[in-house]
């Protein structure tokens, strides 16, 4: 499914992004706590490739994808924007050097950090990061990067005609003539599949479906390189999801967009995503290509959430894994891996040091304890690690503890 | 009489008794013509056909239902025939998309339209032989407002509220419904324990006051499984305390003493005499005074009369007759009791006398909740709706519905709102629960997965009418209507990744000006001349399997 692989340019960078948002209460209004909505999440997103962002409601997903386009600034972090391959990999050097997750849930001491590192990661990040771009040069960017919104309904303004909703985004960034920007938005409706006659429409008239298409031909105003789509089928019905769905693929091949998919249903993100990232309360947990990781899972938690879906086909029966209890509040995130009250195969260790993020198999990087370093030499991975495997009894387990 | 069961319907007057000599369901004439017809092929009239579609294993049955809103930009027909039937211990799905008249089928079974502005136009509601739609026609007049083609609504309201209070003898006790949104549906301002005690009383009541009053808190036996218990606490093994804390609820005769054991010995962990202290005072509440069994005795009276008057009630809408006598008779006697007690009014009076009766009904409603697997029954009763999760608060909801021990569980997209791993437990649960209890089910929902993992029998919907009917495995295997075919095929599978999404094109239309003939040709890729022109009739393509699309010629059915 995967048809670029590593070589497509990396349109965004996403390091150690965190957001934290402050609990205000007791006197006078002071900070009594913090909501841990994004703790510590990294990912590449390249050109022309679709990231799905999975999770259940409440574990960040959404505020990820509004802080790749600045409309939620970052507590910590950055996001590098198109960084050449050398400074990637740089990057990646620099990070690989400062301590491996979120510290304070680390039981372990870490060395200390080498000023000179963080004053280059400083450097860079001002040359690059989009949380360190002026107003100005942030307003040039905002073009590149986009967003589709979850609700059709709410997110197109009622008094505007379409014609007006699509043409303000050439209007606010001064692009082409008058006759122009009418071609354009011509060429838009065409291009999302409605008639050029809509134009003269308010939102009201149209269903779900068209909405949702009218807020695509908005994101793609202004020829973006990435688009946030956020939930973009969620409120619609089966069949007009398709119609979206397919919509967005063909736009993908033509224009080589890269997209941020955020989804919690999963079944919609294996259709649409090139690579598929796991967030469970506020951490990536799992990150892979979107076949391996939805035909061998390795993280309990995913395995949880891909036994839960249920398959429209009443004959195929399988075993599946029901997570007892619910996400726990992002307030008082539980120590260790977040993940082990709910963790079918937790561990002692699980509740006292938080799991690093190691690339288990290429291109597979999963955040449990259940994968120390170094097992993917160890492990006859492709046959022992199927789907449904009973976890207690994997011979993954026993090396950890 | 039978205390339990919620519709027995025992002699409580000349007119009753004779519902009772004969079953309903073997009388009641429309029921009996639901055979199938003798022209059709042999699939349908062999034995095992026959079988599925005898009265005897169907509990629900909706015949050309039809509801309409009156709104000012015209009349939505958000139903126009609906035909389908619910059998006894099944799960029979009923899927299509958003504005299909899914809910507005859920809401017309038990009555619950908003009128006005719906109306329930016609058709038939039977349940267990008992038309719930009787009387509608005499409801409300209509009469056409000139050549407008606009329709003015004439509603007689002293019928609508007799309908409604018949309705009370189904609602809840015969009938449960889950709602799709669980925060919406429970009161904010009172407890889970509360709003679950109310539910209990109204349903269960006279049986739970009868066991109160032959409580046996000071036999013998209850002073040696109390002893057990305390020895099964040191042991601190769980199944251990819970099969002697059971015991200990039996050998008081009051199985919620049970329940409160065990949450005892829990909280107050092997300290001896603080935990004998403890449940000394559990049993205190079964030492009732002489007041509170005058009050008790005054409660169970009210909650006969409900009864007998809801045993009226079922009866005229089976016979369709209203027994008036009766139903005023009952309701003097109900007025008389209550101003002979009239100081039950008073706040203080009554809440010293109902005490002991709302801390039995309490502990009920916290094994109500274990049965919902939920973890922490005794924190979460005492809790409100806004400190519970949408996943927590729907298995209260279910735990709400299922308390009335109903013959037919209505759950309107019970798991919409939910998480995919919250949404799994819920399903697991309404499995246990068909397995377990044997409790029909009429399951609404939208996502065709969802469908496939509970029903046995499914509904596809388009636009208000019923496309195609069939058991679960016969329908996904060889969907027939190309609104069914077109729906399975645009969802993405998990199991096949690689298959291209097709979509159906166009949109769900208008429901005030719906296509002419079938419903569903403006989006057909098979469209023909006829499909413009009338409704195609539904026909039996296989054992169970109806659909209405004029591509198939199999024998009409007629249900």
């Amino acid at each position: 499914m995967s048809t670029n692989g590593m070589d497509a340019p990396v349109v965004l960078s996403v390091r150690n992004l965190r957001k934290y948002f402050p609990i205000r209460g007791g006197f006078f209004g002071t900070r009594v706590g913090d909501v841990r909505a994004v703790d510590g999440v990294s990912f590449d997103i390249r050109e022309g490739e679709t990231v799905g962002l999975v999770g259940e409601s409440g574990c960040g997903k959404t505020t990820v994808g509004r802080m790749l386009l600045r409309l939620i600034e970052p507590t910590s972090g950055h996001a590098y924007y198109r960084p050449p391959e050398d400074v990637e990999d740089r990057l990646d050097e620099l990070y690989r050097q400062l301590p491996a997750t979120t510290g304070a849930n680390n039981g372990g001491s870490s060395p200390p950090v080498r000023p000179q590192v963080v004053t280059e990661l400083d450097q860079l990040a001002a040359k690059y990061s989009l949380y360190r771009k002026s107003p100005r040069a942030m307003r040039k960017l905002r073009g590149k990067l986009q967003i589709v919104f979850q609700d059709p309904f709410s997110s197109l303004s009622p008094r505007m005609l379409v014609k007006d909703i699509l043409s303000e985004p050439l209007e606010v960034h001064h692009a082409g003539t008058r006759a122009q920007r009418a071609a354009r938005v011509t060429q838009l409706l065409r291009d999302v599949g409605l008639n050029p006659e809509h134009e003269w429409r308010f939102p009201h008239e149209f269903s779900g479906g068209q909405r949702q298409r009218i807020g695509i031909a908005r994101a793609l105003a202004l020829r973006p390189e990435f688009i946030v789509l956020d939930e973009p089928t969620s409120a619609l019905d089966v069949s007009v999801q398709a119609q979206v769905l397919n919509i967005l693929k063909k736009l993908q091949v033509d224009q080589r967009l890269a997209y941020l998919f955020i989804s919690h249903h999963l079944s919609v993100v294996r259709a649409m995503a090139h690579r598929v990232v796991v967030m469970y309360l506020g951490v990536v947990v799992e990150m892979a290509d979107t076949d391996p990781l939805f035909t061998q899972p390795l993280h309990p938690y995913t395995q949880a959430l891909l036994s839960a879906i249920p398959i429209p086909d009443p004959e195929l029966k399988r075993e599946r894994v029901v997570l007892q209890g619910d996400v726990p509040s992002p307030a008082a995130p539980p120590s260790g891996c977040r993940f082990h009250t709910r963790c079918p195969a937790v561990m002692p260790i699980c509740s006292q040091v938080d799991p690093p993020m190691l690339e288990v198999r290429p291109r597979h990087w999963v955040a449990c304890h259940l994968y120390p370093q170094g097992i993917e030499a160890a492990a006859p991975s492709e046959s022992t690690a199927s789907m449904p495997a009973p976890l207690a009894d994997t011979p993954l387990s026993g090396t950890a503890t | 009489m039978g205390c339990g069961m919620p519709l027995t319907r025992a002699s409580g007057g000349e007119v009753i008794s004779t519902a009772v000599a004969t079953p309903p369901t073997s009388t009641s004439p429309p029921l009996a013509d639901s055979r199938p017809p003798a022209d059709t092929p042999e699939w349908t009239a062999s034995a095992g056909s026959a079988e599925i579609f005898s009265p005897e294993t169907m509990i629900l049955k909706v015949k050309d239902l039809r509801t309409y809103f009156y709104t000012y930009d015209g009349v939505v027909k958000a139903l126009d025939g609906v035909t389908f039937k619910v059998h006894r211990g099944k799960t029979t799905g009923l899927v299509g998309e958003t504005g299909c008249g899914k809910s507005v089928t859920a809401f017309s079974v038990t009555r619950l339209i908003a009128d006005p502005p719906g109306r329930i136009m016609s058709g038939e509601v039977l349940f267990e032989g008992a038309d719930l739609l009787w009387g509608l026609k005499e409801e409300a007049k209509f009469t056409p407002i000139g050549d407008t083609g606009r329709v003015k609504v004439k509603r007689k309201f002293r019928r609508i509220k007799a309908a409604n209070e018949r309705m009370s003898a189904v609602r809840g006790r015969a009938i449960s419904t889950i709602f799709q949104e669980p925060t919406q549906a429970m009161n904010p301002v009172f407890s889970i324990g509360d709003q679950l005690s109310e539910v209990l009383l109204l349903h269960r009541g006279m049986a739970i006051i009868d066991e109160m009053m032959k409580a046996t808190p000071d036999s013998p036996a209850v002073g040696r499984a109390g002893a057990q218990l305390i020895d099964a606490a040191r042991t601190g093994v769980r199944e251990e305390i819970r099969a002697a804390a059971i015991r200990f609820g039996e050998a008081a005769h009051a199985p919620s003493v049970g329940t409160q054991a065990f949450y005892i010995v829990r909280a107050t962990t092997s300290r001896p005499d603080e935990l004998r202290r403890e449940l000394g005072r559990s049993l205190d509440r079964l030492r009732l005074g002489a007041g509170a069994r005058r009050y008790l005795r005054y409660q169970r009276r009210l909650l006969e009369i409900q009864e007998k008057l809801n045993e009226v009630y079922f009866s005229e809408m089976t016979e369709r007759a209203p027994h008036t006598t009766a139903r005023l008779g009952l309701g003097r006697r109900a007025g008389q009791l209550r101003l002979s007690h009239f100081y039950y009014r008073i706040p203080l009076v009554r809440s010293r006398l109902d005490r002991a009766l709302k801390r039995e009904l309490f502990w009920r409603v916290v094994h109500l909740l274990e049965g919902v697997s939920i973890a922490n029954p005794v924190q979460i009763a005492r809790g409100y709706p806004h400190e519970l999760s949408g996943g927590m608060l729907q298995r209260v909801m279910i735990a709400m519905s299922l308390s009335s021990e109903p013959d037919l569980l209505i759950a309107d997209e019970p798991t919409t709102a939910l998480d995919v791993t919250i949404q799994a437990q819920i399903l697991e649960l309404m499995r246990d629960l068909k397995t377990r209890v044997g409790t029909a089910i009429l399951l609404i929902t939208h996502d065709l997965a969802v469908i496939a993992e509970v029903a046995d029998d499914v509904c596809v919907m388009y636009a208000g009418v019923i496309v195609e009917k069939g058991p679960v495995r016969e329908v996904f295997r060889r969907p027939l209507h190309p609104y069914a075919q077109g729906l399975l095929a645009s969802i993405p599978r998990l199991d096949q990744p690689s298959k291209e999404l097709t979509s159906i094109p166009g949109s769900v239309p208008n429901l005030i000006s719906p296509p002419t003939g079938c419903r569903f040709h403006p989006r057909c890729p098979y469209a023909m001349e006829i499909c413009k022109t009338a409704p195609p009739p539904m026909t039996i393509e296989g054992p169970g399997h109806t659909v209405a699309c004029y591509l198939y010629q199999g024998p009409v059915e007629n249900a």
